[in-house]
């Protein structure tokens, strides 16, 4: 595919504050199709996130962004009392960053927020999630939802 | 995973500079670096024109080895680099240069500097705001410094561990920073006052990680044999390593069972005739508390998920510091909690201070050998043993 210089700049734009690169490019305009894809190596199989131009199992260049169920657990949970400014993030009662464990392949995992509607005690290590498309500024972002297990 | 180390006890470190710490500094990065420099220099009984390698740790906002040596006024150097910041990446390259010969006298300097991404009051100040991050921070990102909070809460849900052990660390850095003249704080800090501290990503609070602050530590590192003519005691370099695991990003690391610090650990013990048993000091990087507790048991002083016991055990409840066995104390100048964020710098300027007899009030008698681990669990762990010629 040749490039669209245009359609780069603009990608760039709407995902700067993400380290967008030439590698990890077609995970972000996913993104903007609400549709989470994430690099799968066509030799092996074998998931990688963050996306690298070639699969660290079997050297194999030949990548390809694929998309993920969205279905997993969360694994690493904290609540941020402060942090950079970001449309209808809320410090005051602590902002849920959690690290989602995807069932596509153990130790693949994602790291976003959840709902706004998340109940208070589902929110934990172990708990069931599945995966929710919101907005901010303007540009649809992967967020979790809780689903029952 | 090779058990030579030829430089066992082949290269010292001769000279100690530090311009000490702050939350307000005034003082340009070149200022600081030059202050540490120097005094480091003449410290070790050397001039600049000694001086033939310069290893000027890549901080942010900080100068390259050709800049310091420039301003330094040294003559020529055969050794010039600028390694990735925490204390060992830079003390170990300059030691590798030493032991192959690409310099007699290796001077190491490791400025940090508080920059507008980490600091509001930096922010503020005109002659840093030129020096900025191109990435913008997004509040989800369990990379980076959060990394640490995300990873605590995996510790605490994996060995039902509470936040008592995480206290203690905290605290015993305070405790020992009341002896320290360059600590950025100083002030000693109960049990009560880490319970009711500001969350600022929980699990952690305001006392489970260090400051961002403005100063420099600087090293003069020279051959063993050399080491014996200068005016201080040598302090050799026993073993030295860094590590890591392959899968190191932040939220892709497998899991705290596998992480650099065990890489660390195993490489030293393959590199040291010395293990816990035989030191006289422990220094464990304690930038996020989280980070210390893994130290302790990846070291083998108790089992993964036993640092919360061990701590209890191994309490002085009259000092209120951590003294394993009644005798290694930890971290005796009061570690990142209280000098900020050095990197773990100050914990081998310390070690090598005591190990000279040179800590003053600090000092802990007839100390013989250190343990010292800066870093933390993805891309910097690092460890050395360090002892008394
Ligand atoms: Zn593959």
């Amino acid at each position: 595919m040749p490039e669209n210089r245009e359609d780069d700049q603009q990608l760039i734009d709407r995902f700067g504050g993400h380290g967008i690169n030439r590698d990890n490019a077609a995970h972000f305009r996913g993104r903007l199709e609400r549709r989470l894809l994430m690099s799968r190596c066509g030799d092996c199989g074998r998931w990688q996130h963050p996306s690298r131009p070639m699969c660290p199992d079997c050297w194999s260049w030949n990548m390809t962004p694929e998309e993920v169920s969205g279905r997993g657990t969360i694994h690493l949970l904290m609540e941020l009392h402060q942090g950079p400014p970001a449309e209808g993030v809320d410090y005051r009662d602590g902002h849920p960053v959690v690290t989602v464990e995807l069932e596509e392949q153990p130790a693949l995992r994602f790291t976003s927020t959840v709902t706004a509607d998340f109940p208070d005690d589902d929110l934990e290590i172990g708990a069931p999630v599945e995966l929710e498309w919101i907005d901010r500024d303007g540009t649809p972002m992967p967020v979790f939802r809780t689903r029952s297990a | 995973m090779t058990t030579r180390n030829p430089m066992k006890d082949q290269v010292a470190i001769v000279g100690l500079g530090s311009t000490g710490f702050t939350r307000d500094g005034d003082r340009s990065p070149l200022a600081m670096a030059l202050a540490a420099a120097t005094e480091a220099i003449r410290d070790a009984g050397l001039t600049a024109a000694d001086i033939d390698g310069v290893v000027a740790t890549s901080e942010p906002g900080a100068d390259g080895p050709e800049v310091i040596a420039a301003a330094l006024g040294i003559t020529e150097a055969t050794h010039h680099t600028k390694p990735t910041p925490v204390a060992m990446f830079s003390l170990l390259d300059a030691a590798r240069a030493v032991f192959t010969g690409a310099a007699d006298h290796v001077l190491v300097v490791t400025p940090v500097v508080m920059g507008p991404w980490n600091s509001r009051r930096a922010a503020d100040d005109p002659w840093r705001r030129g020096t900025r991050s191109s990435i913008l921070p997004i509040p989800e990102d369990a990379g980076k410094a959060a990394a640490y909070a995300a990873w605590a809460s995996r510790y605490i849900h994996e060995y039902g561990a509470s936040k008592d052990p995480f206290a203690r660390i905290a605290i015993n850095s305070r405790t020992n920073a009341a002896h320290n003249p360059l600590a950025a704080i100083a002030t000693p800090l109960s049990f009560g006052a880490y319970d009711a501290a500001r969350m600022i990503r929980d699990p952690l609070n305001i006392y489970d990680m260090d400051l961002p602050v403005d100063g420099a530590d600087a090293f003069v590192l020279t051959t063993a044999e050399r080491a014996r003519a200068l005016p201080h005691h040598p302090v050799l370099i026993h073993a030295a390593t860094s590590g890591i695991v392959g899968k190191n990003d932040e939220d892709q690391l497998v899991g705290l069972h596998r992480t650099g610090q065990h890489v660390v650990v195993e490489q030293l013990r393959r590199h040291s005739d010395l293990w816990i048993d035989d030191i006289d000091l422990f220094y464990p990087y304690e930038g996020f508390t989280i980070i210390t507790l893994a130290w302790f048991e990846n070291c083998g002083f108790c089992p993964p998920g036993g640092a919360e016991s061990f701590l209890r055990e191994h309490w002085n409840d009259d000092a209120q510091r951590i003294e394993i066995d009644g005798r290694i104390p930890v971290n005796t100048h009061g570690g990142s909690l209280s000098e900020g964020a050095t990197r773990g710098t100050g914990h081998v300027r310390e070690a090598v201070h005591q190990l000279r007899g040179t800590a003053g009030p600090r000092q802990v008698e007839g100390a013989q050998a250190a343990l010292v681990t800066p870093g933390g669990f993805f891309f910097n762990p690092q460890g050395a043993v360090l002892r008394r010629a």
